[in-house]
């Protein structure tokens, strides 16, 4: 009965089975990638506003470090469990794998629900948490970051701590700093600039100009919004956006055959990515209903919403000069749709690969965290390019060579990169 | 030409006659409250200045007689045209002023006098008889004064002096002190007394038969003679009492005797509001200010005023009596702009601030956290201001208005504002508003509809009527008539259709309704063009959308936005006011940024003094434009910087361009803000013995009550009786924890998440879709009538096995959210409490509710959730492989008839959902236990019937339709004044005919829209909202084409006319 029940880790493991059977890989190297390297469980304890004390219980775990030192997030969440942390934390290593950056995965967490305490217990846990591992991390050994309901303002008072603990500075401990606080420039852009990267080298891999071509994004967010921007530059035509309403709950789609420019529509979008429909109609745009941004007449798909957007009822109705769909949201396709785009042919770089940029930016935070001398933002956006490039020629190398699925080429070649590393250093 | 000029002149001439009676009332005035001028000075400058005010000054000479004395203007010279008018004191003529004209003239109004001058006449000697009985009375006091003070060197028998002194000046006082003399020797118990007062009395009362003891006869008494009786009471004074103690009850009792006249005339319900005042006015001088009035007859004096000022509801009166003194009456008086006759209420919002503000000020010496708490500057005008308005313009037949079709009552609306805008106000209230206006100066104002309707409890009258704001610049008359038409128009708003049909639904439509008007200065500041308060709001004691387990009910809750709480006061369609609860300032309902500003205000509204204008602007456009001119503007926005909220440190806003958002974290962290609300909270709802509900504003320095009443008047948070020994079967479940107050709809339908099966789930995918089968749900199934239930925190995100993945638009046609928390090993898993979409909950008046099903004691009637008929798989076919997961129950189906009831009552943290029969809207019962919403009554009806009409006169053959269905609230009988009415066209195929079809019914969907705007006055876009099906729709029960033999709540099918 319970091995019934949805759970993270085995989720995350059976996926590593599944590549890991493509890889042969040798049973000790399984035995090795299958669980975290170490875990800490411990208490944090709290005095609360009402003078009484809480307990907490957090978690770190450090999935893998053969590349480098952990990088990974940390959560507050009130039903928080191991598992899911597990899971996270070796998606991080993956992620970190296929990218190439010399990181290893972590990922940690207090079951806690910050909408039941106020920030003066929140920055308590905060404290108690770097109290209970200040040993275990720092900027060589495991390095947290935001996520879940936790923000730069709770990074800053942990880099505090642990700095207080250890008696200097160590900017490189954690990383989502605020910028002029060891935070790294190129950061907002850094997701959309990413996937864009790698939409033009799939261009090129495909043979046709970026000039020629169109595309039809599904948000109105920052990954989007940045996504546009820099495919727009690169020459490329986006013909509709989707975004959603909140006064209307429901999404709509924005489309314009002339041409949208990044510009205009920021000019009329408030802070969520929602788009002022009045202001639309009179700058020439057609308001369309949700589904319509994947039924356009596009070569390029760029789901940046949210997750399960692409399913199996609306695959059906996708356009048929659509080449690429690059998944610029986490999860954004549903293993129905998955398939029926692999028999469709279409070219999808997948959502690790291709929203990679966020993941790379911290590692240029960390690094210039390191060194405290900190880039131009055209410096981080340069290396940053250099890094998605390479990432993607490497998956897509891979995928032509054995004949996988985008999706399976990447995970092979994270997967492999992180079992030859321990097998390098000896550890199987 | 000549006319005109001629014309012009009389007019001149006139005013030149009324400014010349002003000037001499004036002087007479001057001369009155002059405390230099002694007795005669008075009456000779009084005397003197009298011909001054006559049209023929020169021939003019007055006289005034008083008592014994005389006093004659300089060139006194009698004749046989003169007028005269008495000096009236306590009844008893005790003098005359007559004025002469020494030779004749032409004749006027009342001989060769005019009726202005008669009325000055009248005038100057009621003024008169108020001074000369001012002085006695003073006189009195200082000889009573000046004998106390002797006594106590030892004089002896100074009372006696007294005594006679009275029996001289005052006969009748005389008797009343008697009478207290002999009553006193009682309480002192001395038996000769006791004796003398049980058998005997004064030839009054009749001897009746001989039995002493029958308890229904009168006691025979012994009759003494007047003398006789007044001898003994002095004889006994003088053996039993000293004269030290007898000189100081008479002074007292003097005092008692003058202020029994106002006693008597404030419980005299034939007594003008104007008299009273004038009463109070006197009275107050001679006594309140020397506080020498016996406790028991302030009491009753104050007792009385509130009722003829405010309310007769005791409940008010048994409170308001603890802290209200004749002081603040005195004050107020002042403040009322009456008509002669008014014998008017202020009515419930006066009140309610009247006695808040009393409150408050009892407790402002002792703690200075109520220091800065001020009433903003207030002029009332009594309940029946309307009914003179209306009589001065012979407008009464407006009142049977209530009577008419409602239809009618709409209809002829807007031109009840128009001729009620075009009509004139009786000259005394010009009066009285020209000197509010002097005392305003040209602050913007706000006209507040202050309704009698207000006190009658369990209705909630709050936005029925009109509250309007004044930017009140100009000169004097712009601004005088812009406050008239506004006057005008909120007395038009007491015969607008939505408060009639409010009242018509409660039974209260015969209560005769008056309306009180406040007029208030709005808080504020004026910043550029624009005029407002920092930020305002309203907040509750009881906290009744509680978003942490860790806030209790008495943490109350606040409602904070930028400028004028008009935003805060009203549910918001399309922003958020912050929230905060007063008792846990630190517990937010929002904690990351993503939240914190999307949550947060994002408009402001502000009175426009160049346009003269309300105006709802972005706090983005009006910081544009006004920069951190803003009144304590720190306290009031953070800045987002890095993806930090950081508030702004030193001069505020440094850059233009800064990204700004409104979280109050400056006015919560850095002010005593929240301490302050808080403790006012607690006082008054310690003190009223009852939740209240409060309207503040601020202008950056200080805190202003604006409003204040019970909360339970709020009908949507009061608490629902809930009934004892319910048969279990009847019950589905019981709550004892974490209950908010808040009314649910009857249900229909429930939508219910196993949270067993939920857990076995497997799949990611399988438990994302069920978070899309709740929104599919969503859509289908009866607004506000259905609840949802599920396993966890509804609107999990990142780890959905908490919780079902659904975002607020899958759930925002729910009645109520209901988590269930199921024991798991040993422990009991957190709840979300809606935060994930919490204020839009708010707004929406969505309830939740945790549930416990595990706890002693708790009744969770999961049989019946699991084993009931589950009509989802053939709601939602394509989620049919859910249905192990989700359940849905048609209420009435499963329960022959009977509908899910939720009664929540908090005060005694107990929830309870009961199967019970529906109560059929428009019904007694429906009164007392309806819901928030505006319950419509038989909207549904004419919907139905026009419905019933188009599909009999549509040619079926023409369009290739097989039938008409109707379905949604039209069909279901709960169909309001903004509802659609639905209809689904079972076709062939699409055809081109179609097209002609659907501009035919284009037409009728416009028409139809109008007629209910008349009805209803809600403006739709069309009424009609069609759906076309075809064959194949329905077999793949795609879109709409479920509802066709759907297993609940099918649409219905129309008649069609088959032979056309």
């Amino acid at each position: 009965m319970a091995d019934k029940n949805f759970n993270a880790f085995q989720m995350a493991q059976t996926q590593f089975d599944k590549v890991a059977e493509i890889l042969t890989l040798d049973e000790p190297t399984r035995q090795l990638l299958r669980e975290p390297l170490r875990e800490y469980h411990f208490s944090i304890p709290v005095k609360m506003d009402d003078g009484t004390t809480k307990v907490f219980k957090g978690f770190r775990v450090q999935h893998n470090d053969a590349f480098g030192p952990c990088k990974g997030g940390i959560r507050f969440h009130p039903q928080e469990t191991v598992d899911t942390v597990r899971a996270l934390a070796m998606w991080m290593t993956w992620k970190c794998a296929v990218v190439g950056i010399p990181l290893g995965g972590g990922k940690g967490g207090v079951i806690c629900d910050p909408h039941n305490l106020s920030m003066r217990e929140q920055e308590q846990i905060c404290r108690g948490w770097v109290r209970q591992l200040a040993k275990d991390v720092g900027p060589l050994n495991d390095v947290p970051a935001p996520d879940v309901m936790t923000s730069s303002q709770h990074m800053l008072w942990m880099l505090d701590e642990f700095e207080t603990i250890k008696g200097s500075k160590y900017p490189g401990f954690i990383t989502g700093k605020p910028i002029g606080l060891g935070g790294s420039l190129g950061r907002t852009e850094a997701t959309g600039y990413g996937v864009i990267f790698t939409v033009r080298e799939a261009l090129k891999m495909l043979g046709i100009r970026p000039e020629d071509t169109t595309a039809s994004i599904q948000g109105f967010g920052n990954v989007a919004q940045y996504a546009l921007q820099l495919y727009s530059m690169l020459g490329g035509k986006v013909v509709c956006v989707s975004c959603w309403d909140q006064k209307d709950q429901k999404a709509y789609s924005f489309k314009k055959t002339s041409g949208i420019t990044f510009e205009e529509l920021t000019g009329i979008t408030d802070r969520f990515g929602g788009i002022d429909q009045k202001k639309a109609i009179e700058l020439g745009y057609e308001i369309l209903d949700a589904d319509a941004w994947i039924e356009q007449d596009v070569d390029i798909l760029i789901p940046a919403a949210m997750e399960n957007q692409v399913r199996e009822d609306n695959i059906v109705k996708v356009g048929k000069k659509v080449k690429i769909i690059a998944e610029g949201a986490n999860g954004p396709t549903t293993p129905e749709a998955d398939k029926i785009i692999e028999e469709k042919g279409i070219f999808l770089i997948p959502d690790f690969l291709a929203n990679a940029g966020g993941v790379t930016c911290s590692y240029f935070e960390q690094v210039q965290s390191n060194m405290n001398y900190f880039w131009e933002k055209d410096e981080v956006l340069g290396k940053l390019d250099y890094i998605m490039t390479s990432a993607f020629n490497a998956v897509s190398d891979l995928s032509k060579k054995k004949n996988l699925y985008m999706r399976d080429a990447a995970y092979v070649i994270s997967i492999s990169r992180v079992a030859q590393a321990c097998k390098d250093r000896g550890w199987s | 030409m000549t006319i005109n000029s001629a014309n012009i002149n009389n007019l001149v001439h006139a005013l030149e006659e009324r400014a010349k009676e002003l000037n001499c009332l004036y002087t007479i005035e001057d001369a009155i409250n002059n405390p230099e001028f002694t007795y005669d000075k008075v009456f000779s400058t009084v005397v003197n200045a009298i011909p001054k005010g006559w049209q023929f000054t020169d021939i003019t000479s007055a006289v005034i007689v008083a008592g014994t004395v005389r006093f004659t203007s300089g060139n006194f010279c009698e004749s046989k045209y003169f007028m005269k008018s008495e000096i009236i004191i306590d009844e008893v003529v005790k003098g005359y002023v007559q004025v002469f004209y020494s030779k004749e003239t032409p004749q006027f109004d009342e001989g060769p006098f005019l009726k202005e001058e008669r009325k000055l006449l009248d005038t100057i000697a009621d003024r008169l008889s108020l001074y000369i009985h001012h002085e006695e009375s003073k006189r009195i006091l200082n000889n009573l004064q000046k004998i106390k003070d002797n006594s106590r060197t030892g004089t002896k028998e100074n009372w006696r002096i007294i005594i006679e002194m009275l029996f001289r000046t005052d006969p009748v006082l005389y008797k009343t002190i008697l009478r207290k003399l002999l009553y006193h020797l009682c309480w002192n118990d001395i038996k000769e007394a006791i004796d003398f007062l049980s058998s005997s009395s004064i030839e009054m009362i009749a001897s009746g038969d001989e039995t002493p003891f029958d308890e229904n006869k009168p006691l025979k008494r012994k009759l003494v003679n007047n003398d006789e009786y007044e001898s003994t009471i002095l004889h006994l004074t003088e053996k039993h009492l000293k004269d030290e103690e007898v000189i100081e009850k008479i002074q007292k009792w003097i005092t008692d005797d003058k202020i029994s006249s106002l006693v008597k005339a404030v419980e005299n319900n034939n007594t003008s509001l104007p008299a009273i005042s004038e009463i109070l006015r006197k009275h107050y001088k001679i006594a309140i200010e020397k506080h020498e009035v016996s406790t028991s007859i302030d009491k009753g004096l104050r007792v009385s005023l509130l009722r003829r000022f405010f309310t007769e509801q005791t409940e008010y009166i048994t409170l308001a009596k603890e802290y209200v003194d004749l002081d603040d009456f005195y004050n107020l008086i002042d403040k009322i702009i009456f008509s002669p006759t008014s014998h008017g209420k202020l009515g419930g919002k006066s009140a309610g601030l009247f006695l808040a503000s009393n409150i408050i000020k009892k407790f402002t010496q002792d703690n200075e956290l109520l220091g800065n708490i001020k009433i903003p500057k207030t002029w009332y005008i009594p309940s029946d201001g309307i009914i003179q308005f209306l009589q001065y313009n012979n407008l009464e037949e407006v009142i049977e208005q209530k009577y008419k079709d409602i239809e009618e009552i709409r209809r002829e609306y807007p031109h009840i504002i128009q001729i009620f805008k075009n009509s004139l106000f009786p000259p005394e209230m010009i009066q009285g508003l020209s000197v509010a206006l002097d005392d305003f100066g040209d602050k913007p104002l706000i006209v507040r509809s202050s309704s009698l309707l207000e006190d009658q409890v369990g209705a909630a009258f709050s936005g029925k009527y009109k509250s309007l704001f004044l930017a009140n610049k100009g000169n004097k008359k712009e601004r005088m008539s812009a406050l008239m038409d506004v006057i005008a128009e909120v007395y038009a708003s007491t015969f607008s259709p939505d408060p009639i049909e409010y009242r018509a639904e409660r039974g209260l439509l015969d209560f005769h309704e008056e309306m009180g008007i406040m007029i208030q200065e709005v808080v504020g500041k004026q910043v550029g063009d624009y005029y407002f308060p920092a930020f305002a709001g309203v907040a509750f004691s009881n906290n009744e959308f509680r978003w942490s387990p860790r806030i209790k009910r008495e943490d109350g809750l606040l409602r904070l936005v930028p400028g004028l709480g008009t935003r805060a006061v009203d549910r918001l369609s399309d922003d958020y006011p912050t929230l905060i609860a007063p008792g846990q300032p630190n517990l937010r309902v929002n904690v990351t940024l993503d939240e914190m500003i999307k949550y947060s205000p994002m408009k402001i509204d502000v009175i426009n003094l160049k346009n003269n204008d309300f105006q709802s602007k972005t706090v983005k456009e009006l910081l544009d434009e006004i920069g951190d001119s803003y009144p304590k503007i720190n306290n009031i926005i953070s800045v987002i910087k890095n993806n930090l909220l950081v508030s702004p440190i030193g001069f505020g806003l440094d850059d233009s361009n800064s990204d700004v958002v409104v979280t109050f974290d400056g006015l919560i962290k850095n002010t005593k803000f929240i301490k302050q609300v808080d403790l006012i909270l607690n006082i008054l709802q310690e003190k009223t013995k009852a939740p209240v509900d409060l309207e503040f504003a601020s202008d950056g320095n200080d805190f202003y009550l604006l409003q204040c009443r019970p909360q339970s008047r709020t009908r949507e948070t009061a608490p629902d009786s809930i009934p004892r020994d319910i048969p279990p079967d009847k019950i589905l479940f019981t709550a004892k924890k974490h209950i908010s107050n808040g009314k649910v709809p009857e249900i229909s339908h429930i939508v219910y998440v196993d949270p067993e099966k939920y857990n076995e789930i497997g799949n990611r995918n399988d438990l994302l879709a069920i978070g899309r089968a709740v929104g599919r749900l969503n859509k289908i199934l009866p607004k506000r009538q259905f609840i949802l239930m599920g396993p966890g925190r509804w609107g999990s995100r990142g780890d959905i096995k908490l919780g079902v993945n659904v975002t607020y638009s899958d759930i925002n046609n729910t009645s109520m959210l209901i988590e269930i928390a199921r024991k798991k090993g040993n422990y009991i898993p957190d709840l979300s409490f809606g935060t994930h979409f919490f204020q839009d909950l708010v707004e929406a008046s969505i309830r939740y509710l945790p549930l416990y099903p595990d706890d002693a004691g708790i009744i969770f009637n999961e049989l019946f959730l699991k084993r009931s008929k589950n009509i989802f798989p053939d709601l939602v076919p394509e989620f049919s492989h859910l249905k192990d997961v989700i359940s849905v129950i048609d209420v009435p189906e499963t329960k022959d008839g009977m509908i899910l009831r939720v009664l929540i009552n908090a005060d005694l943290e107990e929830s309870v959902a009961i199967f019970s029969s529906p109560v059929k809207s428009g019904s007694k019962e429906n009164i007392s236990s309806d819901v928030s919403e505006w319950k419509p009554s038989d909207q549904w009806k004419w919907r139905h019937k026009m419905a019933e009409q188009i599909a009999s006169q549509v040619n079926p053959n023409l369009y290739g339709i097989r039938g008409i269905y109707i379905f949604g609230s039209t069909k279901n009988a709960t169909a309001g004044p903004a509802s659609d009415i639905d209809l689904l066209i079972h076709i062939d195929n699409y055809s081109d005919r179609l097209e002609e079809l659907k501009i035919w019914l284009d037409g009728w969907s416009k028409c139809l829209s109008e007629i209910n705007y008349i009805r209803t006055g809600y403006k739709t876009n069309g009424l009609l909202d069609v759906h076309f099906v075809t064959d194949l729709d329905i077999e793949n029960k795609t879109s709409w084409a479920v509802k066709i033999n759907a297993v609940t709540d099918a649409a219905k099918p129309l008649l069609m006319n088959l032979q056309s």
